[in-house]
């Protein structure tokens, strides 16, 4: 149906498709719709609705899904949104209790709400989906025992929505002036968004609060305010504990093993980490674990990494009259954890040691370690990254590897065949195939051109890259060509120098990677979302400065996310940085904590400096080529064992990269949705 | 480097028209037919004089596929000038340009200057696009309209300066009240003291990018 439109420019446009994607990636939250205060459970908010039996696909299983109920108040004339899980009924044994409140949406008012975009197909569940002006949304919600029609009319009683002219499904919220006026509110630029000053907030796993909970944050309440009062920065010197934290120089050696056993516990035992900053957003304190200080304390003596090489990180300009708020995961400017210094790549000797007489990987996670901590020689990668990618199987043999390339360098030429077989009469009336074409024409040779392998008028790898696309576009038609995909096939074209190798690697990463390139950039949305979430959990004061500026969006991180930091880095230093982050090896998602380890290590400057969005962007953009990688990688290991199973449950599930649960099919089918 | 004003830019346009390459001949000068393709934002920066007062060009390039214009809306706020680009020797590119105005026009400030630019003139054997057309779009529009090169550099400064020259005379009369930096201006040292005029945060973190 989407054939006929013919303005539009890839088939990826189709409403369903973008539907389908939505749906298997679990979608979106905004980060901070729970810590407001919530009207819903004050007496003088009046109910305007409620609905049973609406859930959110936190997989893309129906089976597994979360139901809850729909409600809208009104209070002080502004309509609140809000979808509260049911409570001890999950469907399904893999959902905690933490996805549930994972997903609830404690009142959100209409003035952040951009547009709510319904889907009401003939057959399936009816959905809607609320996009935020902060440009996030929340997951669709499945109205179970339909009525999305009468939700949206009972919406359209309080607030002013009109249809938008580009899709006639989607509602925009607010809309009450002339296009050419249309108000800041009602479009993606939150700057004119209502701040609710003065009011408490609240975790965002306040909707499952606790006695417990209660009772640190009012503890915690009370510190913070004596110290502002007295108006210390470090409020650490009040941390009774830091008197007790002195400890033998013995124990350096352990301290990375006893923050990785300890951290997580404390994290979760502490739910003051991150809580209190909330309450004073303009001076953030924070409550430390005692053993984290201690650790700290530990630290201290030891010898710092470097990791300060280049100028653009260094804190050294910051004036001294802004106050940055601590990094609650620093101790007198030491990091209190950190990662274990790399090692050597990992050479031929050594991966062969790993392999049985017959060629499977003995151990694949030992495979995968030995990555993670010191990378591959060149020479090697064309062997190991396949694995890493998944084309190869761990458990595949010499002679079986050998017999998969050969059927699929006959399944690839098949592939190719499709598209070069298409005739300049046949590519007349195939414009979808000509546009694709076309553009994939421009960008490959404006890729890498400046790399000797890629370099001068008709090369060879130029053409290999353009055949791989292409043929790839044919391979997985649904989602096409977008600008993205040639900044990861080159490094694989380099490595792998074969085409039909080439080819199936890029399919196994597109099968992780696919949905950053979905049109309605649903797969960014999810990653930046649990991005916003992971600086929320490990180090709360920036993440305050970022809602305080309007740049919860993450967009400033969206090159990091779109080509995994291919921009960032000289290429050498991309596929290092690549291989350690395809073994999965302590997180699927180890590529967000490579962005909270660069955004963490630029906190001072971005706060000091009072950076907006702008400003923020246009810095992180400079950052390109003034990363020092390796320093980041042990930061961002130090991170992800720091988060723990909170940093885990941070991210949604299906959240890019990980593989869509459903092995079968790469992508949900369309009868899922509709 | 001081200026007068901060005028902040966003290029715009399909993908592939030339937006990357016109940012490079204003602020360097120079025509690179290999560059790599934009991915979300790159940023360039120049000063240019105008009624002998320094003026610093902040210019925001953007990606142009399509997938991207949901990030791409976002970097049109605070900007107080565009340049809508197309391609005269692709016709598609020109087609698209109602979309891309709905764009800006949406997420923009409504007081943004925007400028009209059928870029690759100099493949004028090879045009798709006539002037007179783009002429008439512009005037439908009201937008200012120039064909240029980022090849030959025909017309490219005159396209920024141009506008920047707009956008000063909105200033002189006016229209902006320049101490809200949602316009998309700030005002540096010298500029016309506002309620803000001391305001010049960007020039010590310009970095090396406004040579």
């Amino acid at each position: 149906m989407s054939m006929e439109a013919s303005e539009l420019q890839d088939l990826s446009d189709d409403a369903d498709y973008a539907a389908s994607q939505q749906q298997g990636s679990a979608s979106m939250m905004r980060s901070d719709s729970g810590k407001r205060s919530s009207p819903s459970e004050h007496e003088d908010a009046e109910l305007i609705y409620l609905k049973d039996n609406v859930a959110i696909h936190p997989t893309q299983f129906a089976s597994e899904r979360i139901s809850g109920r729909l409600k809208l108040t009104k209070q002080d004339s502004v309509l609140f949104l809000s979808w509260i899980p049911y409570k001890g009924q999950t469907s399904n044994a893999k959902l905690s209790e933490k996805d549930r409140s994972l997903y609830t949406i404690t009142a959100v008012p209409f003035t952040e709400v951009r547009s709510i975009r319904r889907h009401t197909p003939t057959l399936g569940w009816q959905y809607v989906i609320v996009v935020l002006s902060s440009g996030l949304a929340f997951p669709p919600l499945y109205f179970y025992n339909g009525g999305v029609r009468e939700f949206l009319a009972i919406v359209k009683q309080h607030v002013f929505l009109a249809r938008s002219s580009e899709d006639p499904n989607v509602f925009i919220v607010n809309d009450f002036q002339s296009p050419l006026q249309r108000t800041l509110s009602s479009l993606e630029l939150p700057s004119s968004l209502p701040v609710a000053s003065g009011q408490s907030v609240y975790p965002l796993d306040g909707g499952s609060s606790n006695e417990n909970q209660g009772r640190t944050s009012a503890d915690i309440g009370n510190r913070v305010s004596s110290v502002i009062q007295s108006g210390l920065r470090k409020h650490k010197n009040h941390d009774p504990t830091r008197d007790l934290s002195i400890h033998l120089l013995e124990k350096f050696s352990l301290v990375t093993k006893f923050a990785r056993d300890t951290t997580t516990q404390l994290f979760s035992e502490n739910n003051g980490f991150g809580s209190v900053d909330k309450r004073w957003n303009n001076q953030p304190v924070h409550s430390y674990p005692e053993k984290l200080s201690n650790i700290a304390e530990e630290k201290h003596n030891e010898i710092r990494h470097s990791y300060s090489e280049n100028d653009l990180l260094k804190d050294e300009e910051i004036s001294n009259d802004i106050d940055v708020p601590a990094d609650p995961l620093e101790f007198n400017n030491i990091s209190l954890v950190w990662g274990k210094p790399r090692q050597p790549p990992m050479g031929h000797k050594e991966f062969t040691a790993l392999l049985d007489s017959e060629g499977r990987v003995v151990e694949s996670k030992a495979l995968r370690e030995r990555v993670f901590y010191g990378g591959i020689e060149h020479q090697l990668r064309r062997e190991v990254w396949p694995f890493l990618l998944g084309y190869y199987a761990y458990d595949s043999t010499y002679a079986e590897r050998e017999y998969l390339r050969s059927v699929k360098r006959m399944e690839y030429a098949t592939l190719k065949q499709q598209w070069q077989s298409i005739s300049p009469e046949q590519a007349k009336r195939f414009t979808k195939y000509r546009e694709r074409k076309g553009l994939i024409d421009k960008d490959v040779v404006r890729t890498d051109r400046a790399f000797e392998y890629y370099e001068g008028d008709d090369n060879l790898h130029v053409n290999s890259m353009r055949d791989i696309l292409l043929t790839y576009s044919f391979y997985n038609f649904d989602l096409g060509y977008c600008q993205g995909m040639s900044d990861y096939l080159s490094p694989i074209l380099f490595v792998m120098e074969d085409e039909s190798e080439s080819f199936w690697c890029f399919v196994a990463l597109m099968e992780r990677l696919g949905p950053n390139f979905n049109r309605d950039q649903n797969g960014m949305h999810t990653q930046l979302f649990a991005l916003s979430k992971l600086v929320e959990l490990l180090d709360t004061p920036l993440h305050n400065y970022f809602k305080q500026n309007d740049c919860l969006n993450y967009f400033f991180c969206f090159r990091w996310i779109l080509i995994q930091f291919k921009r960032e880095f000289e290429y050498e230093k991309t596929m290092q940085l690549w291989e350690v982050m395809w073994t999965h090896y302590l997180s699927e998602h180890f590529h967000l904590y490579v962005c909270v380890a660069v955004l963490k290590r630029c906190r001072s400057k971005i706060m000091g400096e009072q950076m907006d969005f702008d400003t923020l962007l246009k810095f992180i953009n400079e950052l390109s080529g003034h990363i020092d990688l390796d320093s980041t990688v042990r930061d961002a290991e130090a991170l992800c064992i720091c988060a723990g199973e909170n940093g885990a449950a941070s991210i949604p599930p299906g959240t890019p990269p990980s593989l869509p649960l459903d092995d079968g099919t790469l992508y949900p089918q369309e009868d899922d949705v509709l | 480097m001081s200026y007068a004003y901060l005028f902040k830019y966003i290029i715009i346009g399909d993908t592939g028209v030339g937006k990357s390459c016109l940012l490079l001949q204003f602020t360097d000068k120079r025509f690179q037919p290999v560059h790599d393709l934009t991915i979300g934002v790159e940023f360039g920066a120049r000063m240019i004089t105008i009624d002998n007062k320094p003026i610093k060009l902040q210019i925001w390039d953007t990606a142009g596929q399509e997938s991207f214009r949901s990030i791409t809306r976002s970097y049109y706020r605070g900007a107080a000038g565009a340049l809508l680009v197309y391609d005269i020797t692709r016709r598609e590119t020109f087609n698209h340009l109602a979309s891309w105005l709905e764009d800006a026009r949406q997420h923009a400030n409504a007081n943004m200057t925007i400028m009209l630019i059928g870029n690759k003139c100099d493949l004028a054997h090879r045009r798709a696009v006539s002037t007179e057309e783009g002429e008439q779009f512009a005037k439908e529009h009201g937008l200012i309209f120039m064909e240029a090169s980022a090849k030959t550099a025909q017309n490219v400064e005159e396209a920024f300066i141009k506008t920047a020259a707009t956008i000063y005379k909105k200033i002189q009369d006016g229209v902006f009240d320049v101490s809200n930096e949602s316009y998309g201006i700030k005002v540096g040292y010298g500029g016309i003291p506002g309620p803000s005029g001391g305001r010049d945060g960007s020039t010590s973190q310009g970095g090396g990018c406004c040579g």
